[in-house]
């Protein structure tokens, strides 16, 4: 015990008032409500797919589109889970979404290479660069949201938790563009769709572990 | 006496609340828990500053425990973080404290610091462990520890970045 540490913690509790746990429910459904405000923002913006208008559904858009939204189901998860310090913590869950979302690159490389896509047509490359604009665009609602979240809380990872809020915010914002875009190419979906997720993903690791270091 | 988890649960749970003679009794608890922490871990001139800076942290933070949840792992995770902070400032500054802080002093303290960082410099490879030993621990400067290890002085420093960010890692995984 010394008289400096005595004081400080006098000062302290002169200090203290009641405080808000911050609530793991509460932050997902925090990251929840972005994701949803962000789709219903985008199908009114640009209007939803025909096909998902008229009840047909294609098999590789909807396995894209529900594997987009799981990745950024659990990378919000783990941001949250991240926010309250916790020695033991799981951090690691969401890799196995990830690596399943990592598949679509893949895949599209392959058909890609195997020339089943013409991927460096004029249209293709534009299409493309829409897709990553506005999804990317899509995504910062929930970046926002879950950046705020981790400055309320206490994340000991900053640089991961920064990565992976822009994991969930791309693949959220991407998942809620791809209910608007009307392609189904596995080539289009695996480089352009999965564009967004590592670009916000860079951007979420640029510019949020400066604002929710402590 | 050392109080036990579930008496510190209920004294978190009060000062969440706002009860300051809860929240005082839970501070001078923490304080000693702190203590016996860091006094393994940093060198003892040290250990006054980076206490005052932990408890101000969890006074700052105290919103994030939950209060399902024990109380000492949360604790722990804070006092982990604010210590990574530690080795990453003393990286930074580029000071050789440590060397000064050793000497003159009880050794007791001193050793049981130096086997701690020795079992964390153990898990680094080599050239990056004795990196970090010669400048952040023996006090040299980084043409010496170039000259030492032969190393060129820029790899020292690649090292020594590596090493910390791979120890910061480590313990933000434990």
């Amino acid at each position: 015990m010394t008289p400096k540490t005595d004081a400080l913690i006098a000062n302290l509790v002169g200090d203290l008032q009641p405080v808000k746990p911050l609530r793991f429910a509460r932050g997902v459904g925090l990251a929840v409500a972005g994701g949803a405000l962000t789709t219903l923002a985008v199908v009114a913006l640009f209007g939803m797919r025909a096909d998902l208008l008229a009840g047909r559904f294609d098999p590789v858009h909807l396995i894209s589109t529900g594997l987009f939204l799981v990745l950024g189901m659990a990378a919000a998860v783990t941001v949250i889970v991240m926010s309250r310090p916790q020695v033991g913590n799981d951090h690691g869950g969401w890799i196995w979404a990830a690596a399943m979302v990592a598949l679509l690159p893949l895949a599209a490389i392959i058909v890609g290479l195997g020339g089943g896509s013409d991927i460096l047509s004029r249209e293709s490359i534009a299409h493309g660069v829409e897709c990553l604009v506005i999804g990317g665009g899509s995504s910062l609602l929930v970046l926002a949201i879950l950046a705020v979240w981790l400055r309320k809380g206490a994340p000991t990872a900053p640089d991961r938790a920064g990565l992976l809020s822009g994991v969930a915010a791309g693949s959220l914002g991407i998942f809620a563009f791809s209910l608007h875009c009307a392609d189904n190419d596995i080539v289009h979906i695996g480089l352009w769709h999965s564009g967004v997720v590592l670009l916000m993903a860079g951007l979420g690791r640029m510019i949020v572990p400066p604002l929710v270091r402590w | 006496m050392r109080v036990d988890e579930a008496s510190l649960v209920r004294l978190m749970a009060m000062s969440q609340q706002g009860d300051r003679q809860a929240y005082a009794a839970l501070l001078a608890e923490c304080q000693r828990w702190l203590r016996r922490y860091y006094s393994r871990r940093i060198a003892p001139a040290q250990l006054d500053d980076l206490v005052q800076e932990t408890l101000m942290a969890l006074h700052n933070k105290r919103a994030t425990w939950d209060s399902s949840r024990p109380f000492l792992p949360w604790l722990a995770a804070i006092a982990r973080y604010r210590w990574v902070d530690h080795l990453r400032r003393l990286y930074r500054a580029d000071e050789c404290e440590l060397v000064t802080d050793f000497a003159g002093q009880d050794e007791e303290p001193a050793i049981a610091a130096r086997i701690s960082l020795d079992r964390l410099l153990g898990i680094l490879p080599d050239a990056q462990a004795r990196a970090i030993a010669l400048v952040k621990i023996e006090g040299l400067s980084i043409a010496e520890a170039a000259e030492a290890t032969g190393q060129s002085q820029s790899l020292v420093k690649v090292n020594i970045h590596r090493g910390l960010k791979k120890l910061a890692h480590t313990v933000e995984k434990a």
